[in-house]
């Protein structure tokens, strides 16, 4: 008689089966947008977040903030200036000096302690730029990490109707690199112009050969994509204000010239970690049930007569416990399984962490 | 000729409120070294012995029913489990009580003596009970007889965090009931037994009429 069964659990290293495995390690690649789509078709700010901390960054929604409150931020956009240029204030006057903070803020996190500047791949006048572009994933959109080799983002410059000759296509080198460079912000990999809808990516220009500097670098594990300044002011007719002292409003430029081509396809990636247990349940076991309707009356006979010496009974749950009788996990089966002297089940039951 | 059925049954799990708990506490809290099945949701007055297309359909309308979601209440999932129990059994364990209720009436007062409540298994035997009394300010509950060392609760308390906090739970043979302090006014709650081999469960209304005015009154 008894209601739980132990797992026959064995060290990992053992021949003997095991009721359990430990550590089981699966990578999973979804859409990176709201509600796991992997492309954002509409793009929206929000008036609330613009006007307290927009002259540092723009949120960006796929969904508009102001009319639906379940809207979330899916990345946000910035300017960065090393020396603090098309932002208000400079060294000895009074200002946030936006760019500067935003420029310092992404070479302390991406870069090592004696880098100063951002040097992208290449030969040319913007290898290591005054300022920079950026796209940085929000936290709840991003999980783990950007799945290097399945994002497009276009640019275009605001005004300019998207057309094949005006649209800015940006990829990921990845494909061609088997040894990337992994730096204090993980990985990194060249942007270059190139499309990934034929399904693999198709790279136009490599980074190397970008006239001026590489388009720019993708820090996948942290979901950062930095823009060569200049040379993305050339390509997508950006209109960058760099004057001293002086907001440019090159955020909202920015944003523009996503939102002018509507297309930022990307996917994320995440390891989920797992332990498998298989719950073996043989024919003589479990073939009865303290379900009140399994019985009636009040002496114990069965509801139904025809399960004495031959009772069946329906697993609807598998409850995972502790030595100490303690419910840990729970997994439900899709519909009941009949379990009755002549039948067995091995049910595989997942826990994801 | 058909294809053969490779279909296994595989099946995601998701952590209790518990299990988040000892997580939290570290691995070494966290430790799953055993699992029980249970049939929450059957019905087994819907196994149809007369069903027209023979004994292969007998159990058709359960076997096809779709199931709830899993819930990560503890108290709520597990209440009724599958158990193991020799091929020959012709009857199911029962629990039975001593008594089949408990009113402490008003002319007794504070002074009336406790009520014993022992507890039996019929047809199968249990070694321990889980008595659950839901409502402490009604009565309270002391241990007449041990359940012996090492002995543990089943879990099914069916106890939200609303409850739990006003609730006793305690692992013995028998139980004692006490009037206790007396109640603003006439009150009742539930007392629970679970056998802690055999998850057969019974339950008792104890009733206190014992109310603090007609204490004052006398």
């Amino acid at each position: 008689m008894a209601i739980y069964k132990d797992f026959n659990i064995q060290p990992e290293n053992s021949l003997v089966s095991s009721d359990v495995v430990t550590n089981v390690k699966d990578t999973v690649s979804s859409g990176m947008w709201a509600d796991g789509s992997n492309s954002i078709s509409a793009y929206f700010t929000s008036s609330t977040q613009s006007g307290s901390s927009g002259t540092y960054y723009l949120d960006v929604y796929s969904a508009n903030p102001q009319s639906d409150s379940t809207a979330k931020p899916q990345f946000s956009v910035a300017y960065g200036h090393f020396n603090g240029s098309g932002s208000v204030g400079t060294v000895g006057v009074d200002g946030n000096r936006a760019s500067a903070a935003i420029y310092r803020q992404l070479s302390n996190t991406l870069l090592g302690p004696n880098e100063e500047k951002f040097t992208f791949a290449g030969s040319g006048t913007n290898i290591t730029p005054k300022y920079v572009y950026a796209i940085s994933i929000a936290r709840q959109q991003l999980r783990e990490k950007m799945d290097p080799g399945n994002w497009e983002l276009h640019l275009s410059a605001s005004g300019i109707a998207p057309g094949a000759g005006n649209v800015l296509k940006l990829i990921d080198d990845s494909g061609a690199t088997t040894n990337p460079t992994v730096n204090q912000g993980g990985r990194v990999f060249n942007i270059v112009s190139g499309s990934i809808a034929s399904g693999t990516a198709v790279r136009k220009t490599d980074a190397a050969s970008q006239p001026g500097g590489g388009y720019g670098l993708f820090y996948p594990d942290l979901g950062i994509l930095v823009l060569n300044g200049p040379v993305l002011n050339t390509s997508a007719s950006l209109a960058t204000v760099s004057g001293s002292n002086l907001e440019g409003g090159n955020v909202g430029k920015f944003y523009n010239s996503i939102r002018n081509t509507n297309k930022f396809q990307a996917r994320r990636e995440e390891v989920i970690t797992s332990q498998h247990y298989f719950c073996r349940v043989p024919n003589k076991e479990f073939n009865f049930s303290s379900n009140p309707t399994f019985t009636s009356g009040s002496n114990g006979d069965f509801t139904v007569s025809t399960f004495f010496k031959n009772p069946k009974t329906f697993i609807t749950q598998v409850g995972l416990y502790n030595d100490n009788n303690e419910l840990l996990a729970i997994a439900k089966l899709s519909k009941p399984l009949l379990k009755s002297y002549s039948k067995e089940a091995i049910i595989k039951v997942k826990l994801d962490f | 000729m058909g294809f053969l059925n490779n279909t296994t049954v595989t099946v995601d799990a998701i952590l209790t409120k518990k299990g988040r708990e000892l997580l939290a506490q570290g691995t070494e809290a966290f430790n799953i070294t055993k699992f029980a099945l249970s049939d929450d949701e059957v019905d087994y007055n819907l196994f149809d012995v007369t069903h027209p297309n023979g004994s292969d359909s007998f159990g058709k309308v359960i076997e096809n029913m779709p199931l709830l979601e899993a819930i990560p209440d503890e108290n709520h999932v597990m209440r009724y489990k599958l158990i193991t129990l020799p091929k020959t059994t012709s009857k199911m364990p029962v629990v039975s009580l001593s008594v089949d209720s408990i009113t402490f009436d008003t002319a007794g007062g504070l002074g009336q003596p406790n009520r014993l409540v022992t507890a039996t298994t019929a047809n199968v035997t249990d070694s321990s009970y889980t008595f659950i009394l839901h409502d402490q300010s009604v009565a309270s509950m002391i241990v007449s007889e041990g359940a012996g060392s090492g002995v543990g609760a089943t879990t099914p308390f069916f106890l939200g965090e609303d409850d739990a906090p006003n609730s006793k739970t305690v692992v013995a043979k028998s139980v004692n009931i006490n009037v206790g302090q007396g109640v603003n006014v006439v009150k009742a709650t539930q007392l629970t037994i679970i056998g802690n081999d055999t998850g057969a469960t019974n339950s008792i209304t104890v009733t206190n009429k014992v109310t603090l005015n007609s204490i004052m009154g006398r």
